[in-house]
């Protein structure tokens, strides 16, 4: 970085960070070190924390629970990562050229949903889901897929894709915003080239428009990853994680373990896992997808 | 403009799909707002039954027996203190890493921007024992100070980032003129930042009334509860009655879909520059 004009001694500059880093200190990467910490202990939050090293890891990588857990979350990331993905990259070569004010208004109302607050949105699911008086199974009904009208939300088979529809509908808007912007971004000229060409729509959009969308690609996985592996509000207000651990996420786990059974140590331990495991997936989207950030540091 | 003039039918189609697929995606709310206003009769004559006149006092009763007044109250006392400092201390951090060299700046950055990436969920429980130790468990601190922690890595490099926008130029001229950093952030970048800054407490504004697990956990008193975790009791109570619980959850969302109407071209701006960058 070269040096800005401002720059001044470096006992003055330090004042400017203190307020705001010590904050963070005391209250998020403080506890965040002391997770780590935690998560090689047994803890019941009353006696004093026995350390058990790596005992926690362990016992979670035998635990039958805390894999159910894994594969719901794995299997949660179609609906929270895929489809938002598919959706919102076809709507958005859709509404790209229509007129402004028209963009404008679709895109008003397909981006409402993730404005809201998600634990809420759980509850407003639950009763649209629900099986006796439920919009959705009255919906059915009407249009005479009534045979169709099932218990979702108790359902061992359909409550992840019933949860996991929710987090689509939440997810797709935002993502079509994504990709809208990123088309804006890439020069007409191409597309008008292409139409010289005698390119066809399908062409244009998957040897121009969806190379060229790669950096909002990219963002859009991350997101929606690190969105999908810290799931929690949605699928408690909703289901808490049943029926029979069908929805249990790694976040549900640690909640019951917690904050419901006080085994603070392995619950830490699965938070720390859940961590990890975005730090990994993080890498690897920039590695795949490569990155071209222009950091401040 | 790109293109306006002779769409063919192909377009007209497609279009109506969009609007199918847009009227689709919004009908929740409609539907919630629908049955806002009915009776416990209404509701069991179908979900899209009209009522016969609204029946507001459905927004009475959330209000009054569902304690929406404490809920909606605790909701606007966090969210004040918490957008307000959360900028102002963005501002003061991110002028720092946007102009001031330092010592272990790069260390601080990732430190910095590890916070972005962990959630909430990773220390929850520590971050419970420390406000337990603190003896600030059931009060708006709890509320209030982890979420301004929270939001501090964020509003950091948001608003440095947008410095680093700012000419150059202009802040060397202040400095030959022989004004005082302080006074430059204050009478120069601040203004200048107007935009970015209000942008910024858009989200902060969302985020904060949307938070529901550091409520859930900090606060187990009902007198402190903010709207969504006042909504999940108000759940647990008043399954049976639909129209009221309805009624409950359009005056959570009702704040929020009103400050998306009047600023969304700004939040959306906002959340591309944020998000690709």
């Amino acid at each position: 970085m070269k040096r800005s004009a401002l720059d001044g001694s470096q006992h003055t500059n330090v004042i400017y960070l203190v307020p705001g880093l010590l904050l963070y200190a005391a209250f998020v990467f403080g506890p965040i070190v002391a997770a780590l910490g935690l998560s090689l202990t047994s803890w019941d939050g009353l006696t004093m924390p026995k350390w058990v090293g790596l005992g926690n890891y362990a016992a979670l990588f035998s635990d039958s629970r805390f894999y159910i857990a894994l594969r719901n979350n794995a299997e949660l990331m179609i609906f929270y990562c895929v489809l938002p993905l598919v959706i919102g990259i076809t709507l958005a070569a859709c509404v790209w050229n229509l007129k402004q004010r028209e963009q404008l208004a679709l895109r008003t109302f397909l981006f409402l949903p993730y404005i809201m607050p998600t634990a809420v949105l759980g509850i407003i699911w639950a009763w649209l889901y629900n099986p006796a008086f439920g919009p959705f199974n009255q919906f059915l009904r009407a249009v005479g897929l009534g045979r169709f009208a099932l218990p979702w939300l108790g359902d061992f088979n359909f409550v992840l894709p019933a949860v996991g529809i929710v987090a689509t509908w939440y997810f797709f808007g935002f993502c079509m915003v994504i990709f809208l912007t990123g088309i804006q971004r890439i020069d007409p000229s191409l597309f008008d080239a292409a139409k010289v060409d005698g390119a066809s729509a399908r062409k244009t959009f998957f040897w121009i428009t969806l190379p060229l969308l790669m950096p909002e690609i990219r963002v859009v996985l991350l997101l929606t990853v690190i969105a999908s592996i810290k799931s929690f509000d949605l699928i408690f207000t909703m289901t808490r994680g049943g029926p029979a651990n069908a929805t249990l996420v790694p976040n549900i786990y640690m909640y019951q373990l917690g904050f419901e059974l006080n085994r603070f140590g392995a619950a830490a331990a699965i938070a720390i896992v859940g961590a990890l495991l975005t730090f990994v997936i993080n890498f690897a989207i920039h590695r795949l997808l490569g990155s071209k950030s222009k950091g401040l540091a | 403009m790109r293109r306006s003039s002779n769409i063919p039918a192909a377009t007209l189609f497609l279009r109506l799909i969009l609007w199918l697929l847009a009227f689709v995606t919004i009908t929740p709310f409609l539907l919630l707002l629908l049955t806002s206003i009915k009776s416990k009769a209404d509701v069991l004559r179908g979900a899209f039954a009209l009522p016969a006149y609204p029946h507001f006092e459905n927004y009475v009763d959330a209000w009054n027996a569902g304690h929406f007044n404490i809920y909606f109250w605790n909701s606007i006392t966090v969210v004040i203190p918490v957008v307000a400092a959360s900028v102002f201390l963005g501002l003061l951090t991110g002028f720092a890493f946007a102009y001031l060299s330092f010592p272990l700046r790069r260390t601080l950055f990732a430190i910095l921007t590890l916070g972005m990436m962990v959630p909430a969920e990773a220390f929850i429980i520590p971050l419970y024992y420390e406000m337990r130790y603190l003896g600030l468990i059931n009060t708006y601190a709890a509320l209030i100070v982890p979420q301004i922690a929270m939001s501090i890595p964020f509003s950091t490099i948001f608003l440095a980032s947008a410095m680093q926008q700012l000419p150059e130029e202009v802040l060397e001229a202040a400095v030959l003129d022989g004004a005082g950093r302080f006074y430059i952030l204050r009478k120069i970048v601040v203004p200048l930042m107007i935009p970015a800054m209000s942008t910024l407490a858009l989200f902060l504004f969302i985020w904060t009334w949307n938070e529901f697990l550091i409520p859930f956990i900090l606060v187990n008193d009902d007198a402190y509860r903010t709207l969504p975790l006042g909504m999940l009791f108000f759940q647990g109570r008043y399954t049976v009655n639909t129209p009221v619980l309805t009624a409950g959850a359009v005056i959570v969302i009702a704040p929020l879909i009103l400050t998306y109407l009047i600023f969304q071209r700004r939040f959306i701006a906002g959340l591309t520059a944020g998000a690709t960058k």
